[in-house]
């Protein structure tokens, strides 16, 4: 290892430089070991490549020289390299990220809690019925959490992949406007932080709907029935 | 034998207490066929619902089979009512998500699942007349239709009591002799039968006709047919 990458402030970069030479050994060394095959680059690879532009050159000028005599690459030129200064603003910026993150995040357990409330309001007749069928109010309040937790896990799925497609979709204009090279986290992140993205859509789902389930549980089967004709 | 002892209940509407039902004692023999007729508002619907546990009494006590059904946890009720009383609604009261065969099959559901099989919601399907509407949706049926399933949903559990909220209330004159039929055949089974009807004519098919005044129920009012 011959340097670590200062963090950005956003949180998932860990990176670190080795030298060419250090990858094909560890290469090597795993290829000794029959049992865990860590990496899999042959002698000569390279995806990607940093040019240092000493300061009397112009970074353009190199990126077209590069390209025109270079086959099979693509260029991409930094503007200016991360600062810490950046980074250390990135740093700063984050509480108050968080923080308007979590008001949204609270509006979002207003608004689904209205949205349900209003489907219980819809469908009193229907609970009213079902109690007077023999639905206990242990099954009223499991019936709307259910559905909270279903309605609420689809959305999730729904804006992650969504999400995801506008990330991909935009890497281009992302790389070409920031003009750096896109780096993705590692796929075990990516699984974790999805899992813990849908744990969050749901949990909201069961903390918007806990109030209204308990007013659907609470309904006298009379008064729903009479009230939802 | 349902039982009411001296049933009151109060509701408050625009800041004044309203007896819809007023000091009620009736006692209600197993088997009976028994019609509600009174004016709209005299608390015909509510005293039924107090009878099937549906409403709690501001003051009073119901008994089903002699059990004060306000004495049981609410697991208790469920289950009393899933098992015991089978319900008939004035209006379409079918879950219109449910197919005819699963709207029918959902009170056992309730009482255990052991008679929601699906050979028994189909005899009961061909009983009420509807065999061939089985995997239909609610919505695909007309009134009367609609509610012979909701009849066929009321005996799954074969309950000993049916309460009727008005079954026949927006069908034509021939539908209703039909459903009318149907009560019959049910109550010659020893289904204990009340049900609530505007309609004189209707009333005068039941056993005893009990008239609803005001909340009341006047001891002149409790005749025999």
């Amino acid at each position: 290892m011959v340097g670590i990458l200062d963090p950005t402030g956003i949180g998932i970069d860990d990176g670190g430089f080795v030298t060419l030479t250090s990858v094909y050994d560890m290469v090597k060394t795993t290829e000794s070991n029959e049992t865990k095959r860590l990496l899999d680059v042959k002698p000569g690879d390279i995806s990607a490549l940093m040019v240092n532009v000493k300061p009397e050159y112009a970074r353009g000028d190199v990126a077209t020289a590069i390209e025109t005599q270079v086959s099979g690459v693509a260029v991409v030129t930094s503007k200016e390299l991360m600062s810490s200064s950046v980074a250390r603003q990135l740093e700063g910026l984050r509480p108050y990220m968080l923080f308007i993150g979590g008001g949204f995040w609270a509006i979002s357990v207003l608004m689904n809690g209205a949205l349900f409330s209003m489907v219980v309001n819809e469908r009193r007749r229907e609970l009213g019925l079902l109690q007077a069928m023999g639905a206990t109010r242990a099954y009223i309040f499991r019936l709307v959490m259910l559905e909270a937790v279903q309605l609420t896990a689809i959305g999730g799925l729904c804006g992650m992949v969504l999400g995801a497609a506008v990330i991909f979709g935009l890497k281009g204009t992302i790389e070409a406007s920031l003009g750096i090279a896109y780096l993705w986290p590692s796929s075990g992140f990516i699984a974790i932080f999805s899992l813990g993205l849908l744990a969050m859509a749901i949990g909201t789902g069961i903390l918007a709907a806990l109030y209204p389930a308990i007013v659907a549980s609470r309904l006298e089967p009379y008064q729903a029935i009479r009230t939802g004709e | 034998m349902i039982e009411l002892k001296n049933i009151t209940k109060t509701y408050r509407s625009g800041g004044v207490d309203i007896n819809a039902v007023d000091n009620v004692s009736l006692t209600i023999s197993d088997g009976e066929f028994i019609a509600v007729v009174g004016h709209s508002g005299s608390g015909k619907t509510t005293m039924v619902s107090l009878m099937g546990g549906l409403t709690r009494p501001t003051t009073g006590n119901v008994l089903v089979g002699g059990v004060d059904i306000w004495s049981l946890d609410n697991k208790q009720l469920a289950l009393l009512r899933s098992e015991k009383i089978g319900f008939c609604f004035q209006f379409s009261s079918l879950i219109p998500t449910l197919t005819c065969l699963d709207n029918v099959r959902l009170p056992a559901s309730f009482a255990g699942g052991q008679k929601g099989g699906v050979d028994h919601a189909l005899s009961l399907l061909e009983t009420v007349g509807v065999p061939d509407k089985a995997k239909a949706y609610p919505s695909e049926l007309s009134g009367g239709q609609q509610r012979r399933v909701a009849i066929a949903r009321a005996l799954i559990n074969e309950p000993g009591i049916i309460l009727a909220d008005e079954p026949t209330g927006d069908l034509d004159e021939y539908t209703e002799a039909d459903i009318m039929n149907l009560f019959e055949q049910i109550h010659a089974r020893g289904v204990t039968i009340v049900m609530v009807t505007h309609s004189r004519n209707l009333a005068a098919r039941a056993l005893r006709t009990l008239v609803m005044e005001n909340g009341t129920l006047p001891e002149f009012a409790k005749t025999s047919s």
